[in-house]
This record gives structure tokens, sequence and C-alpha cells, in this order.
């Protein structure tokens, strides 16, 4: 469109901001930590294997929790009203999906909190001897809270997704895979951010559990890039508007985003460096911290990818 | 029956003065800043000795079926009894979502409010007293037709019913109020 006369400068398409995009990142930080955190949980009992102190999971207690309250700090800081944010938990309209994922944080954030603080009984009873009655019942419930965490964390996982992919008019996002693709990009940085703190601050040799974590990187990579696959091949076919947002991934500063921060650092080089670096490294401290942050600045890019080209190419 | 206001913007008779721009600004207290309505010059289209310019309306569409009230958490963006969508002040928490997920990019943050602001057919003001919106009193040329589609007597409902006319960005399903009858002189896609 030529326009010869009308300011444009109120009409910008992109309207969410990196804010979001880090926000999006983070609530699939934590609910990503918490599904592989109690999946393996699970994959161990089935063995009768001991699950007591795994680097792992106590670094998901940590992630968990941190990573979602830091996104809701954000969050709440990106609103025009921030002082009045209260009334999203006041007036719920459930044609919105910001709504449902309002509804499924108010669960899930307290509950994260109660897993955190099951992993660190004895620390918390330290400082909070107070606790001790109602972490006890916490603890008897825990079977059935880790089933409720699961499914809230899939839940949060799909939702950011979902908030995108409801605005209609941005051809990249308004497709079926957004949702599916933030949740395998979600799982690929919670077990990336779950092995980056576990090598950091709790590990002393065990690695076993980490190599258990690292085989489930392999498929969430593989579906993570089948959905990008997806995404573009069913733009190409899904119109002239669609067809083209299919740009974003060959011109401008996006399509460096996408090829070197999604494509190199979140899917190339985590699989690369598992497929071929010698024995001898793998298990080394440097190896793992590189590899995991090189997974998250993926997932990072990700977001901010989907965000930014997303909004660009309207409809 | 319902009302169901809609508005016609005659592509041909409208020669971009901007007056309805102008006084929707005074009508409302729009801020500098920002706009609710304006006229978009687009163009030159067709090929020389046929060159002419599109004169495009861009403020609300008043969708029957409207995204940005579907996403609003809170049910800020509303629609209201007489069909109109609208904003409430108080239930908006300025998360934006509606801003983004306009099709027609219509909606803004009023730096004085802090909350989205957009046209709403001067409801409060011109509408509740039985005029017409600002815009629609004040176009030189009467290229905009305003009132209830409903009403098989009104003149808006004689427009649609006798002349061509087409809305923006149908194919999203919004259903968009507000409609426009295309320039005669071709050329232009629509
Ligand atoms: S044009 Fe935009 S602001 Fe107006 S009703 Fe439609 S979606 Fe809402
Ligand atoms: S900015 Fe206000 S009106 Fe718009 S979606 Fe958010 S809460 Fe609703």
């Amino acid at each position: 469109m030529n326009n010869i006369w009308g300011s444009m400068e109120q009409y910008d398409p992109v309207v969410w901001n990196w804010i979001i995009a880090v926000y999006l990142f983070m609530a699939g930080l934590s609910a990503g930590s918490m599904l592989v955190a109690i999946g393996l949980k699970w994959y161990r009992q089935s063995r009768g294997l001991p699950t007591e102190g795994l680097p792992v999971i106590k670094a998901a207690a940590v992630i968990g929790p941190v990573a979602i309250c830091l996104g809701m700090a954000l969050l709440v800081l990106d609103l025009t009203k921030p002082f009045e944010f209260y009334h999203i938990l006041l007036n719920y309209n459930l044609t919105s999906v910001m709504a449902w994922g309002v509804i499924a944080l108010l669960v899930y954030i307290p509950l994260v909190f109660v897993f955190a603080a099951l992993v660190f009984e004895k620390q918390v009873l330290h400082y909070a001897p107070w606790l001790a009655g109602v972490l006890k019942v916490c603890g008897l419930l825990e079977g059935s809270l880790n089933k409720l965490i699961f499914a809230l964390a899939l839940g949060v996982g799909v939702y950011t997704g979902f908030l995108l992919s409801a605005m209609i008019s941005y051809p990249i996002l308004n497709t079926a895979v957004l949702p599916a693709l933030f949740l395998a990009s979600a799982m690929s940085a919670g077990s990336a951010g779950n092995i980056l703190v576990a090598t950091l601050f709790f590990s002393k040799k065990e690695s076993d559990c980490i190599e258990q974590v690292h085989r489930i990187e392999y498929p969430v990579a593989f579906n993570e890039a089948l959905c990008l696959v997806l995404l573009f091949v069913g733009l190409n076919f899904s119109g002239p508007a669609a067809q083209a947002a299919t740009a974003a991934i060959t011109t401008g500063t996006w399509a460096s985003v996408f090829w070197i921060g999604v494509v190199g650092l979140g899917l190339v080089v985590p699989v690369l460096a598992s497929t071929f670096a010698p024995k001898a490294w793998r298990h080394t401290k440097g190896f793992l911290i590189t590899v995991s942050c090189s997974t998250i600045l993926g997932v990072l890019a990700l977001r901010h990818f989907v965000v930014y080209a997303g909004q660009s190419y309207i409809s | 029956m319902t009302k169901r206001y809609v508005l016609v913007h005659d592509e041909n008779k409208c020669i971009g003065c901007q007056a309805c721009n102008v006084a929707c600004r005074s009508e409302n207290n729009v801020p500098e800043s920002v706009t609710r309505l304006q006229v978009r010059i687009e163009g030159p289209y067709g090929n020389f000795p046929h060159l002419h310019f599109k004169y495009n309306r861009v403020s609300c569409e008043q969708c029957e079926n409207a995204p940005c009230v579907k996403v609003c958490p809170t049910g800020a963006a509303y629609v209201n009894d007489d069909g109109i969508v609208s904003v409430n002040e108080n239930k908006c928490v300025g998360c934006l979502y509606c801003v983004a997920a306009c099709p027609y990019k219509v909606r803004f943050i009023n730096p004085e409010t802090r909350v989205p602001d957009k046209c709403d057919f001067c409801k409060d003001s011109r509408l509740a007293r039985g005029e017409q919106p600002a815009c629609v009193s004040v176009c030189p040329t009467q290229a905009l037709t305003f009132g209830d589609a409903n009403d098989m007597t009104s003149e808006v409902r004689r427009v649609l019913d006798t002349k061509p006319n087409y809305q923006q960005k149908v194919n999203l399903g919004t259903e968009p109020r507000v409609y426009r009858i295309p320039s005669r002189r071709g050329g232009i896609k629509a």
C-alpha cells in the first residue's frame, strides 16, 4: 500500500514487545522444567530407582518458581496500568485465552512453590519450622500433586502458544502448530535449564539422571524442528497473506535471528554436540554448561522471533 | 428489533479533506498524538491518463464479531447493549491484547487515560442526544451515511440496498459494520 497522506505512526502492527517474548520464555522454562523433573521422577519410580535428592529435580524446584515469578513480574510491569492489575484477577472473560492463562497460573504458581518446598523440605523446616504440619500433609498428597502440576504445566506451556495464535490477523501466529511448537520448545528450555542449574549448583558426580534428561532432548528437538517445518510449509499453502509471511525466514533481521538463534543455537549446536563430541567431554561441566546455554538461548530467540516476526506480517 | 448501527463511506464522494478527522478530534477530545479516525489517501492507482487516488477511512470497524472483545481477559473491551463495541476504562489493565488482536489496527492507547481508545460512533455524546456522529454531520460532500441498518426505512438501509459496497478483511469473519462504496474509477484493489 502506497500511503500518500496519513501518519502511520500509531498503526505499528508490532504491539507486543520483547517483554512479552521474555515472559513467554520464562513461563515455558518454568513449565518445561517441571514437566521434565516430574517425568523423570515417574520414570525412576517405575523402575524402582531412588528419586530423593536428584540434582535435576532440585534444579527444577529452583527454576520452576523463580522463572514463573520473574515472568509474571515482567508481565505486570508491562501493563499500561500496572497498579490496577488486580482487575484481571476479579474479572474473567472466558472467551479470552489470557483469562484461562490467569486461571491456570493461579493454581500452578502456588503448587510449584509446594513442589519446591517438598524438595527442599529440610532447608524449609530449618527456617520455618511452623510449616511442618502443612508440608506433612502436602507430602502425603505428593503423588496427586505431581500429577496436577504436570497437567497444569502442560496447560501453561500450551496456553502461551494459544495466547498468540488467538490473534486472527497475523498469519504466522494464527496457526494451530504454534501451541505445539511452544510446548516442544518449553520442554527443551526446561531440560536444558534443569541440566544447567543441576550442573552448576547441585551435581556432585552422579551424572546418571543428567544422562536420562539428555535422552529426551533428541525427541524434543525433533518435535520442535518438525513444528517449525510444519509452520512454514503450512503458511506456504494458506493463501497469499500467509505466503507473504514466509518472508520472515528469508529477509530482514528476524530471518538472521531465526537461522542463527532458533535453528543454529537452539537445534543444530545441541544435536551436533551430543552426536559428535568425544565421549570424554560429554560429562564435563564445561560441555554441559555450554550446550544447555546454547539450547536456552535458542528458545529465547524463538520466542523473540515469533513475537516480532509474527506481528510484522499482517493479513 | 435490536439496533444495528452501521456507517457507509462513499469513496466516490470523499475528497480526503480530513474534516471528519478534525471534527472527531474536537468532539471526543482526542489527544494530539493519536487519532480515532483518519482518511488515508492512497495511490495513485490506474495508468495515465486514468490516475486516481483511493480514500481509505481508517477507524474502528465496529465488528459484529469483534476480535478485541473476544481476547480481552477482563471484559473491559465489550459490546454495549446498542451493539457498539466499547471500552470500560475501570476494568482495563492495559495488557494491549486487544490492540494487538484488532485486525484493522485501529485501537491505540490514549496517553491521558492509559487505556485503549477508538471510535465508538460518538455514542455517549452525539448519539445519546439523537444526533449523527461528528464525522457524519461535518462531511462537506456527504460521503458518510450512518444509521440503523435494521430499520428498513432508514437512509443507511437504502444506501446499502441500492449501491455496490464492500467491507474490509471479510475473510477474517469479523463482520465489520463499516461499509465502503468503491470508487467507480476502477484500478483499485479493495
Ligand atoms: S475494528 Fe478493531 S477495535 Fe473495532 S471492533 Fe473490530 S476488532 Fe474491535
Ligand atoms: S488492554 Fe484493556 S481492554 Fe484491551 S484486552 Fe487488555 S484489559 Fe482488555
